[in-house]
């Protein structure tokens, strides 16, 4: 056999694909019992084959499987019963518009059953058309499958669209299953109450998985590789040392640290002095309890220093003002007050968006800064 | 005298585009067709060479930026891969680094689609851009046939349709986003940020790679959904060092350069760390630098050093108080008198204050002038004080008798300072302009008496000449910007109006008509 490709960098395509999918990183939840993939098979499974209506709610976390599990669970009952269920999706960020949703479901319903779908129906027309093929549907044993992804964008609004869905389940000879997929814990509580009424509380509720499943987890997906069970991370396998093979501690540690970076400390290490001076006039200022306070007064602050102190950073007005734009283009400060009067910016009212310790931070680890501000920005407290 | 070179900054089209260095810079990086023949065996090592020498030419082209190269090359190859945000701040070369290493990428890719989001106007606008970098180059011809999508879930769908039919041997495909920032302020942009960062759920595509470039920092991002957090690379500023190795590039006299920089570099870094900013300033100092000497082409000992080093001392200190040089006429002129008159004139021009130009830098009218003067002390004392400061005469009251102000005023002068320190300049009704022009003109009469003018409207019945236009003078200091309008009184509903210019420019203009401008502003 050819080996087309060094193995270190086949492992290393292999592990990168594992964490890139959520379905594999989920499915080794499928052996146990006693989970909410069980569960929510039980449940899916027992509506198919009694032929009756449900609505279910999974609740949980970013990241916890969820979408995952009823990706699974589909999976499944389409080997089982490969004829009697048809899937529809939906997502509440694209289809939060009932019209849209409407449309959509129309389109997937004419794509599941071979119908020709025209895109000039309006929303009555498909709202009728859902409701007569939920009826067909029962008629002919087949249960359909309405997934709603991001259900809590669907409850904003009138709630039209999961009125009729939920209201067309029930009818007698409907046979449909809601799953309603949702990472805010209260989604039902943002219901209507005749939604509610019509809603089968049930939530199944997906925590994050604690330290032993997630170390159990990283056995699971990195069989390839030796390590002491940190939690593995997308970057650390890209930082594989491609001579060992092996993702090493030191690529372990290199990851970490580079995702745990702040983003503002990072910012202010990229200033310049003279911005320097600004943030720590502004400080000053805030210190002295003047509750607004914009570019003028800053200026005045900062002339006021420079008389007292006789530095050589003493700058005009019109380079002071593009050291400012730049603070504000950082997002370190912004102004305070919300497109308020049509006025000139040295007049607008600013806030520092960065804290004083963050700032006495930076000072320190800044080694070009000259020793008068840290003064300035000490001395202050004692004022 | 020939200009200094400086090296020439590579647009992002043009380093995008492969294939034709020549190409318009409207076009967006175009697909690489050819596939890499599967590697044998043998050619294992050749590869690791390449590798090699990828980075080393990637690190040859990105001064200062090895750990964010080598990042890039790890975590944008070989797909699958998670997003990826590049955040830094402006001009720290983002896009430029991106764009590169797509270029160097192994296994090359499929297709890379850009979208520079800073040059779209919307969301349509977006689709549109991406779905045409993304159809086949067949139906180039037929891309009317093409639907922009308007809903984002018309897009998504698009989106899946042309991926499915680009991809089929499992290759990458690259998604560029330019510009993350600026789509917080569209129109719905929230919305549309967050379809944007949660793409990659939503294509269920594993062959594409989503790439954001944003300056502002991921922070702003964090939404209460949450997405998938996209890996971070961080662009930091470049320091002194780094900066000095990037003007050097390709200097043609690299020891002039060198000692230029050594003494002009550093603090103009204590002003701004952007370079753009530095090379706009740079150039111009470097000619002056150069002007001493005869030959640019000369490699400078000692004491060519320190003379020039005082030759250029006092442009230095110029330049840190300027952000930008519009070269006047007077510098022009100035330029030409350079070899025969010299210094003489350029302490004139330095001459006052600590440095600062004290001419007016561009032309306006007389009466022009004295309008602006009239708004700006309109603006800035409060009316009560006319009566006393223009009186009859229309002079200025040098007998303004000092009275012994108690505590409580003081007080109050003290807290009235701060207020217009903070509320900026006052408003005014027009006929308080009006009158304030007639008394500072009717003082200035002596004056343009005394001036030559060979314009027939200036002599004897100045006044006239002068009131005749104000209305049209006062629409065109409207453009300009110089004064604004601003909402109408409550009460009367006549217009008011409001000046825009700080002291120093209206200091400037009194002095170029001689209007003692410091005895009328209110002071505390």
């Amino acid at each position: 056999m050819v080996a087309a490709v060094s193995v270190p960098s086949q492992a290393q395509t292999v592990l990168r694909g594992r964490l890139c999918d959520p379905a594999f990183v989920h499915s080794a939840l499928r052996s146990s019992p006693d989970t909410n993939y069980s569960k929510l098979k039980y449940l899916v499974a027992s509506s198919v084959s009694e032929a009756c209506n449900n609505s279910v709610l999974l609740l949980g976390p970013r990241g916890c499987g969820k979408a995952a599990v009823v990706d699974m669970v589909l999976d499944d009952l389409r080997k089982e019963h490969p004829d009697a269920i048809s899937v529809i999706r939906l997502n509440g960020m694209l289809h939060n518009d009932d019209n849209c949703a409407m449309k959509e479901i129309a389109r997937q319903l004419c794509l599941e059953h071979q119908l020709s779908f025209s895109k000039m129906a309006s929303s009555d027309d498909n709202t009728e058309f859902m409701i007569d093929m939920l009826q067909e549907c029962g008629l002919a044993h087949k249960t359909i499958l309405f997934v709603l992804e991001e259900f809590d964008l669907f409850a904003q609004g009138k709630q039209r669209l999961l009125y009729s869905l939920l209201d067309a389940m029930q009818s007698l000879t409907s046979q449909a299953v809601v799953i309603g997929v949702s990472c805010r814990l209260d989604a039902d509580q943002l219901l209507e109450k005749r939604v509610r009424s019509r809603f089968s509380h049930r939530k199944l509720l997906f925590i994050s998985p604690s330290l032993d499943d997630i170390q159990w987890l990283v056995e699971h997906l990195l069989i390839l590789a030796k390590d002491s069970g940190l939690p593995a991370n997308f970057r650390a396998v890209s930082y594989m040392d491609m001579e060992s093979g092996f993702p090493s501690i030191e690529s372990f540690l290199k990851a970490l640290s580079s995702m745990q970076r702040q983003p503002k400390m990072d910012s202010l290490q990229d200033l310049s002095i003279l911005e320097l001076y600004i943030l720590v006039c502004m400080h000053r200022l805030e210190d002295k309890e003047q509750s607004s306070y914009n570019f003028t007064s800053i200026m005045k602050e900062y002339r006021s220093i420079q008389d007292a102190y006789k530095t050589s950073d003493k700058y005009a007005s019109t380079v002071c003002f593009r050291a400012f734009e730049h603070l504000l283009d950082r997002e370190l400060i912004s102004f305070g007050d919300n497109r308020g009067r049509n006025q000139a910016l040295e007049y607008r009212p600013v806030k520092l968006l960065i804290s004083s310790r963050e700032l006495a931070q930076s000072l320190k680890l800044n080694t070009t800064c000259p020793v008068v501000l840290q003064k300035l920005f000490d001395r202050e407290r004692y004022m | 005298m020939s200009q200094p070179v400086t090296p020439r900054r590579a647009t992002r089209s043009s380093v995008a585009d492969p294939a034709s260095p020549t190409s318009p810079s409207g076009s967006r990086p175009k697909s690489t067709p050819r596939r890499q023949p599967v590697p044998t065996a043998a050619a294992k090592e050749e590869e690791g060479e390449h590798e090699r020498s990828t980075i080393d030419v990637l690190l040859e082209a990105l001064p200062g930026r090895r750990a964010q190269a080598t990042d890039l090359l790890r975590l944008l190859a070989p797909a699958p891969a998670l997003p990826l945000l590049l955040h830094g701040g402006a001009t720290t070369g983002k896009t430029r680094a991106l764009l590169l290493a797509l270029r160097h990428v192994r296994p090359r890719p499929l297709r890379v689609a850009y979208a520079a989001l800073r040059s779209l106007p919307s969301p349509r606008a977006l689709f549109a851009s991406l779905l045409t970098q993304l159809s086949p180059p067949s139906s180039s011809s037929a891309s009317s046939r093409l639907r922009i999508p308007d809903k984002p879930s018309d897009f998504v769908a698009a989106l899946r349709d042309a991926l499915a039919g680009l991809s089929a041997q499992g290759e990458a495909v690259y998604l560029v986003f330019d510009n993350l920032e600026v789509v917080r302020s569209w129109d719905k942009g929230g919305q549309l940020l967050a379809l944007l960062l949660r793409l990659y759920d939503l294509l269920w595509f594993p062959q594409v790679v989503l790439v954001y470039v944003s300056s502002a920092t991921p922070d702003a991002y964090y939404s209460m959904t949450g997405s998938i957090e996209p890996n971070h690379i961080y662009f930091p500023d470049y320091t002194v060092d780094e900066v000095r190795d990037i003007l050097m590039r390709g200097h043609p006299n690299p020891k002039l350069y060198s000692s230029f920089l050594s003494v002009a570099l550093k603090p103009l870094f204590r002003v701004t760390r952007r370079v753009d900013e530095l090379v706009a300033a740079l150039e111009p100092l470097f000619r002056r630098y150069c002007e001493p000497l005869g030959d640019l082409k000369a490699v400078p000992d000692e004491s060519i050093k320190r003379r020039l080093f005082e030759h250029i001392q006092p442009h230095l200190a110029v330049a840190l108080n300027e952000t930008f040089s519009v070269p006047t006429r007077t510098s022009v002129d100035e330029c030409k008198d350079r070899s025969s008159g010299g210094k003489a004139r350029s302490k004139s021009q330095f001459g006052s204050g600590d440095g600062l130009p004290t001419e007016l830098e561009f032309h306006m009218s007389v009466s022009a002038k004295y309008l602006l003067l009239s708004a700006f002390l309109a603006s800035r004392n409060p009316a009560t004080l006319d009566a006393a400061l223009f009186d009859s005469t229309g002079g200025s009251d040098n007998h303004r008798r000092k009275r012994k102000s108690s505590q409580a005023s003081m007080n109050m002068k003290d807290t009235m300072a701060e207020e217009m320190l903070l509320k900026g300049p006052g408003t005014f009704p027009l006929e308080r302009l009006l009158a304030i022009f007639q008394c500072i003109t009717s003082v200035s009469e002596d004056y343009l008496g005394d001036v030559e003018c060979p314009d027939s409207m200036m002599n004897g019945n100045g006044m006239t000449g002068l009131m005749s236009d104000v209305l049209l003078q006062l629409s065109t200091l409207c453009n300009s910007n110089f004064l604004s309008k601003s909402g109408s009184c409550p009460l009367e509903g006549s217009a008011r109006y409001r000046s825009n210019i700080d002291e120093d420019l209206a200091l400037k203009v009194a002095r170029s008509v001689g209007f003692p401008l410091s005895k009328y502003i209110y002071r505390r």
